[in-house]
């Protein structure tokens, strides 16, 4: 850790401790955790070991608050990571709220799936694998919501542009995209300019009702994952054919919704959406830089139910790409299905949990067995494991990072 | 002659309580519904503290900010969980209807999901927050699930009561019956006994304390016993205001993000 970083940490820690002893009423919570993972392949390598130390700080007065989280990750093999995942201010009137600054905002129905979930970008440095709040990156947004009875009418502005976060380059979660021969990157055009023009705007009209609860939205959005412009040409130096791989954002129009509703014991959950001016690689050399736009559907059904005590939830998932062609590298149809399953024994303290991802198309999955205890309120151990099946596709790909791990938290 | 008298006092004694239940002419029924339709105000807010001791002494405690309104046709539940630390900021919404064929509605907002998800309200034999009380326990059931028959009368803590034995319609029911002392003229539930499908005293609920607050009676302290196991839990309100006009708005998705 360089000294520059150790120097800030202290200063932020007594910051924070310093904002806790004199502000009386500011509401200090948080937590520590210890975060092991071990993988199973014949090295035993640790995959992670990671020290965090994550603090909320929230004040209110009358119609305004605020809300700060800092965090900080350490590593054994890497830099001190400090960031603020939220940091934003509210005003309250009567039928309105403003949120300002950075935070988290998530839509629709879906667990573990993102189909209208679209604003907050997803942190994928470790796939899909931390805890949800810590996938999510905050974004600095002006969030207004006017309210009238039980429904929400929700405006999302974002000025500035975030990307998803892709795993490092040494990491075991990277993956470099697949090309018949090894590509050069120019990453000279895959930032989005911080102008008023190429800021993204959302809008969503929510019910919540006895009978049902929805939710119809829509966005004029970036796409959070660049495509990637294969560029072909011949090197000046071999004279052999290269591709310069060109990764840019595009935009995107959307428009979905989401709904769920209760079935005598079974919850039934519905989410889908329509995405317009999304780009795909396709072998097509008509095309120039070896994509083609498309629009597509997704959308998933899921059920929520119990058999006895254990809580089951099911969800189906499919991708459709529409006016499809067969030189596209995307199959015109991606289904996947998730399943949760879950138990508490012991009052409570003790819960199993088995979560999956099934990828259908090409017969991958991730399986995540899950073991938590309460050893005593707000100290809980947990043992789980990370297992990839299948050799293609989004879980697949990952067969070798197979893992178990152990986290330790205390939360105050 | 003597023996006549004795004979005579006998009946008499004998006949008393029988004469005394006549003139009541109340049924197991009524009291029943009385006990669900005493008045509690229009709206209530209060601290509840709830504490789960096991049969080692071992103490959990978990404490919550609760608002009720009655909507006339339907009441209106919403808490805020505020410890321990780990639950802190998930709050819980239940809609309950006067329509006893209606199902409650409930949500429940997880704050590291920052999501709420509508679920099902089948499952009232779910213990809540692993205490010894079930959903259906902390609702207001409602007296036509049940055939109440009056068995009889006791004093409790000082407190004339009537004795009612209800067998649930719904042979499926967690409770095989119950048996709850209930103070006469101020409707309040002393004491309850839970039997399980086997007639075995499951668990009993006691009622701790009590006041007249606002010109209503509340409960403010009670304790559930399981008996099997040995645990207890015991729930205590306190600041509790009534009928102090709370908004319609404090039942909405917008509260329940926002806590407390």
């Amino acid at each position: 850790m360089s000294k520059r970083k150790v120097i800030l940490t202290i200063l932020l820690t007594l910051l924070f401790l310093t904002i806790a002893s004199y502000g009386e009423s500011v509401y200090l919570s948080g937590y520590a955790r210890n975060y092991t993972g071990m993988l199973l392949n014949a090295g035993n390598e640790f995959s992670i070991v990671q020290n965090t130390f994550d603090l909320k700080l929230e004040h209110s007065r009358n119609r305004v608050a605020f809300k700060a989280n800092p965090y900080f990750y350490q590593y054994f093999d890497k830099d001190l990571k400090i960031g603020l995942r939220e940091a934003y201010l509210d005003i309250f009137f009567n039928r309105m709220d403003f949120r300002l600054g950075r935070q988290q905002i998530i839509w629709g129905k879906a667990d573990g799936v993102f189909i209208t979930d679209i604003i907050s970008p997803k942190n994928l440095s470790e796939f899909l694998l931390p805890d949800f709040d810590e996938i999510r990156l905050g974004v600095t947004a002006l969030k207004a919501d006017y309210y009238l009875g039980d429904n929400a009418f929700e405006l999302v502005w974002i000025p500035i542009f975030t990307p998803t976060q892709t795993p490092e380059e040494n990491s075991i979660w990277f993956r470099t995209p697949a090309f018949p021969i090894m590509p050069v990157f120019d990453y000279s055009q895959k930032g989005v300019t911080a102008s008023l023009e190429n800021s993204e705007l959302f809008a969503k009209f929510s019910a919540m009702t006895s009978l049902i609860d929805f939710e119809i939205m829509g966005g004029y959005v970036w796409d959070d994952d660049p495509t990637m412009h294969a560029r072909k040409g011949v090197d000046p130096n071999t004279m052999q054919p290269s591709i310069t791989v060109i990764p840019q954002h595009h935009r995107l129009s959307i428009g979905g919704g989401s709904f769920s509703t209760t079935i005598g014991a079974f919850v039934l959950r519905g989410e889908g959406a329509y995405y317009g001016g999304k780009y795909f690689q396709t072998a097509d050399v008509t095309t120039t830089d070896g994509i083609t736009e498309k629009d597509y559907l997704h959308y998933l059904a899921g059920l929520d139910f119990n058999i006895g005590d254990t809580r089951i939830s099911l969800q189906f998932i499919q991708q459709a790409i529409l006016d499809y062609d067969d030189q596209i590298a995307n199959d015109e149809f991606e289904n996947t299905a998730t399943i949760l399953v879950s138990r508490t024994f012991l009052r409570e303290t003790l819960k199993m949990e088995l979560f999956s991802y099934i990828g259908l198309t090409n017969e991958d999955a991730l399986i995540r067995p899950k073991l938590t205890y309460d050893f005593t309120d707000g100290f809980q151990l947990l043992l789980g494991a990370n297992i990839f099946t299948g050799t293609d596709g989004r879980f697949g790909q990952y067969d070798d990072n197979d893992m178990i791990y152990f986290k330790v938290k205390y939360s105050f | 002659m003597i023996r006549k008298i004795q004979v005579v006092i006998l009946a008499t004694l004998i006949a008393l309580p029988l004469l005394s239940f006549a003139g009541d002419k109340i049924s197991g029924q009524q009291i029943i519904e009385n006990v669900y339709n005493r008045p509690t105000g229009n709206d209530q807010q209060a601290d509840l503290t709830m504490s789960l001791i096991n049969s080692r002494g071992d103490e959990r405690v978990r404490t919550i900010r609760q608002f009720t309104k009655d909507f006339g046709e339907m009441e209106k539940k919403i808490m805020f969980f505020k410890s321990p630390a780990d639950v802190r900021n998930t709050s819980f919404m239940n809609w309950s209807y006067e329509d006893e064929n209606k199902d409650d509605d409930q949500w429940i907002y997880l704050p590291a999901l920052k999501k709420i998800k509508r679920i099902s309200s089948d499952s009232k034999s779910d213990y809540f927050m692993g205490s010894d009380f079930t959903y259906d326990d902390l609702g207001d059931r409602h007296p036509s699930q049940d055939t109440h028959k009056l068995i009889g009368e006791e004093m409790i803590g000082g407190e004339s009561c009537y004795v009612v034995k209800s067998i649930p319609k719904d042979e499926n029911y967690m409770y095989s019956k119950t048996v709850t002392w209930i103070i006469r003229n101020k409707w309040i539930g002393l004491k309850k006994d839970f039997y399980d499908e086997d007639e075995d005293l499951l668990k009993t609920l006691t009622v701790k304390k009590f006041e007249k607050i606002s010109g209503y009676w509340i409960i403010l302290s009670t304790e559930m016993h399981n008996v099997p196991k040995n645990h207890r839990t015991l729930i205590q309100l306190s600041n509790v205001t009534l009928d102090s006009g709370i908004s319609d708005t404090q039942f909405t998705e917008r509260m329940m993000r926002r806590g407390l």
